[in-house]
């Protein structure tokens, strides 16, 4: 065995999650706490930077969904120079996206938290993961791996580059995509279509019928939902209002400047991420998973929520028996998988749609812009959850002010009363074991929270440690990944 | 971005934004300026979606010979020191996965040495500063150690040539 030496992994910008477990006289759950580390100083490092240079740079906050910062970026561009972007550059954004987000439901469903489901919350470490689940089961890895790769393909041919974009820009996209390319990508969108189709079949067959008992119970809480809608109430990842909906099932619909009206951010003296919140329904806040106030969640389960219909017939019909099975809005937290595996469908749907369009191989894909003094607010829904990018520039188009609020922000507070609901519901008289910390891991990893780019870690901690402290607040253990 | 088939990458890993993580992006824009770079290698900065490629390589039935890793690391060497690293010398971690943007490095890493017969090798510079806060650009000290970096990546691309 060789040397064995203390490194800082120092290039990931990979986040942490610490759960912190506050057990009372009786061994019971009384408290629980999940930290994250915030991505410092992002903002202020964009002051007095041109606008136009901000949607090339935040790809940089992120290596898991660059595009969605992208296209964020650029949005709030086109809001800033006060234009909207030209068709076929809007449609062009919006293909990247939806293969972006193939790409993205695709790993989660099958890698990130398949494990759990396929080889059981209980199989140990060694064969619960990623390798251990490509083992069990060869043919669909490598079918996620082909999927994924076309995506990594489609998305190099439309914009050249497909981890670190550059091609949004203010008013459109400044690369056209030929004729030739939209042939070449046509019938790899359609394979990514078969898998998707695939995949929820696969699902609805051998997965979530096994488990539909741990769903109606894990991490469960009811809260509100906020995403984005077309005018139409279809549910749309790249464009449209945001719908912020109460628990009731109630909502308001608003522009994506005026989110400030309706959500706020408020900060815990014991974390560093902050915690948004809808101030709008006028009862403040409150993580009692009892009694929540002001909670809402984002994200695919969000999404589908919020949405009175689905833009694509496949996606419609798995949306329809969904919603009869589960209600509007669902509640349950583990229902966000089955969620994104519609949005999976939606997506690839979506994506071969618009390579129908005639329209997206047009050469007028950007119109010109003229710096001023402005502000603008671009969102999409990232994987995660809405992405907001909000910026103010003066007369030159340099940045005054930015305010970002990104996917797992706004899950803060949810992914803390999940924690809190799944700890509460396992940990009895001071009993804990792995299995119950994987129980309480899965009531975060519904969220698929993107940490990484809400946070910023340097030292290579290690994702994730559950520190459990006895009633007089003395760590009496600590399990970690 | 065809990677699947080379038979030698290249992976700048890091972040630009913070100081002398961006090493390894800087030395993938070195390599590509200043070498002619043979079709059957692939050198990419990878920034922070290094785990994005591994994972697809270490699931798909075609893999590289070789991968090499350029990184940032702290280990209380001199500033500016580039050595290689073995990856058995990295720490043990589990390799369950809580997220795919979290998932070790060095998991995906080892398990491509140790059961998919790819050649991995690290090499890495010893930073004089990683900032808490976003702040890009390399210490002047980490700047000038890039084409040693470069050297070293060309000898293990081709112990025969010192050039392409």
């Amino acid at each position: 065995m060789g040397k064995q030496i203390i490194i800082q992994p120092v290039s990931r910008i990979e986040g942490h999650a610490k759960v912190t477990i506050q057990l009372d006289d009786s061994g019971n759950v009384a408290d629980t706490r999940v930290n994250v580390v915030e991505l410092r100083g992002f903002e202020k490092f964009c002051i007095g930077r041109p606008v136009e240079e901000i949607p090339r740079i935040v790809t940089s906050i992120c290596g898991v969904c660059p595009w969605s910062h992208h296209l964020a970026s650029a949005k709030a561009n086109d809001a800033v120079f006060g234009v909207k972007p030209a068709p076929a550059g809007k449609k062009l954004r919006d293909l990247c996206n939806s293969v972006a987000y193939t790409e993205e439901h695709i790993l989660h469903f099958f890698f990130l938290s398949g494990p759990d489901f396929v080889m059981g919350p209980d199989a140990d470490y060694s064969v619960r993961n990623v390798i251990g689940i490509a083992q069990a089961n060869p043919e669909i890895g490598k079918k996620v791996v082909r999927n994924r790769h076309l995506g990594t393909q489609m998305l190099d041919i439309i914009s050249g580059k497909s981890i670190h974009p550059v091609t949004a820009v203010p008013g459109g996209f400044s690369k056209p995509l030929t004729q030739k390319e939209r042939d070449t990508i046509l019938p790899m969108a359609e394979e990514v279509l078969e898998f998707a189709k695939f995949s929820i079949a696969f699902a609805k067959e051998n997965i979530f019928p096994k488990y539909l008992d741990t769903v109606k119970v894990l991490g469960v809480f009811n809260s509100g939902f906020m995403g984005t809608v077309s005018e139409d109430g279809a549910l749309n990842v790249y464009d449209g209002k945001l719908r912020l909906m109460k628990p009731d099932g109630s909502f308001t619909d608003f522009a994506y400047d005026q989110y400030t009206d309706f959500i706020s951010e408020r900060i815990e003296d014991w974390s560093y991420l902050k915690f948004p919140y809808a101030k709008s329904w006028g009862e403040g806040f409150s993580m009692d998973t009892n009694n929540p106030k002001g909670i809402y969640r984002t994200n695919s389960l969000a999404r589908i929520n919020v949405a009175d219909k689905m833009a694509t017939p496949l996606a419609q019909k798995e949306f329809e028996e969904f919603r009869a099975k589960f209600g509007r809005p669902a509640q349950l937290t583990l229902l966000y998988h089955w969620a994104r595996l519609i949005e999976l469908l939606y997506n690839a749907e979506h994506a071969v749609e618009l390579l129908h369009d005639p329209e997206i191989t047009s050469k007028e894909t950007r119109v010109p812009v003229t710096p001023r003094a402005a502000r603008g607010v671009g969102c999409v829904e990232a994987p995660r959850g809405t992405l907001i990018h909000d910026y103010e520039t003066d007369d030159k188009g340099l940045i005054t002010n930015m305010n970002l609020i990104v996917g797992t922000t706004h899950n803060n507070a949810p992914i803390n009363m999940s924690v809190n609901q799944a700890a509460k519901l396992f940990i009895k008289d001071g009993k804990y074991d792995q299995g119950i910390l994987n129980r309480v891991e899965m009531a975060i990893r519904a969220y698929d929270p993107c940490l990484s780019c809400a946070t910023h870690n340097l030292d290579g901690r290690l994702p994730v440690r559950i520190d459990i402290l006895n009633s007089e607040g003395l760590l009496i253990n600590s399990i970690q990944n | 971005m065809d990677y699947l088939d080379k038979e030698i990458l290249v992976l700048g890993c890091g972040n630009i934004l913070f100081g002398d993580d961006g090493f390894g992006p800087e030395v993938i824009n070195y390599l590509q300026k200043n070498y002619k770079i043979p079709d059957d290698i692939f050198v990419f900065n990878d920034g922070l979606s290094v785990r994005t490629i591994l994972f697809n390589i270490v699931l798909s039935d075609i893999k590289p010979k070789k991968i090499i890793i350029v990184d940032a690391v702290n280990i209380g060497k001199t500033a500016g020191t580039i050595f290689p690293l073995d990856v058995n010398d990295m720490p043990e971690i589990k390799c369950d996965d809580f997220s795919m943007h979290q998932i070790p490095t060095s998991n995906l890493l080892k398990e491509l040495k140790n059961f998919c017969n790819v050649d991995v090798k690290i090499i890495v510079v010893q930073v004089q500063n990683i900032p808490e806060e976003v702040s890009p650009g390399l210490s002047n000290v980490v700047k000038d150690s890039i084409p040693a970096a470069c050297e070293l990546i060309l000898k293990e691309i081709n112990p025969n040539f010192a050039n392409f």
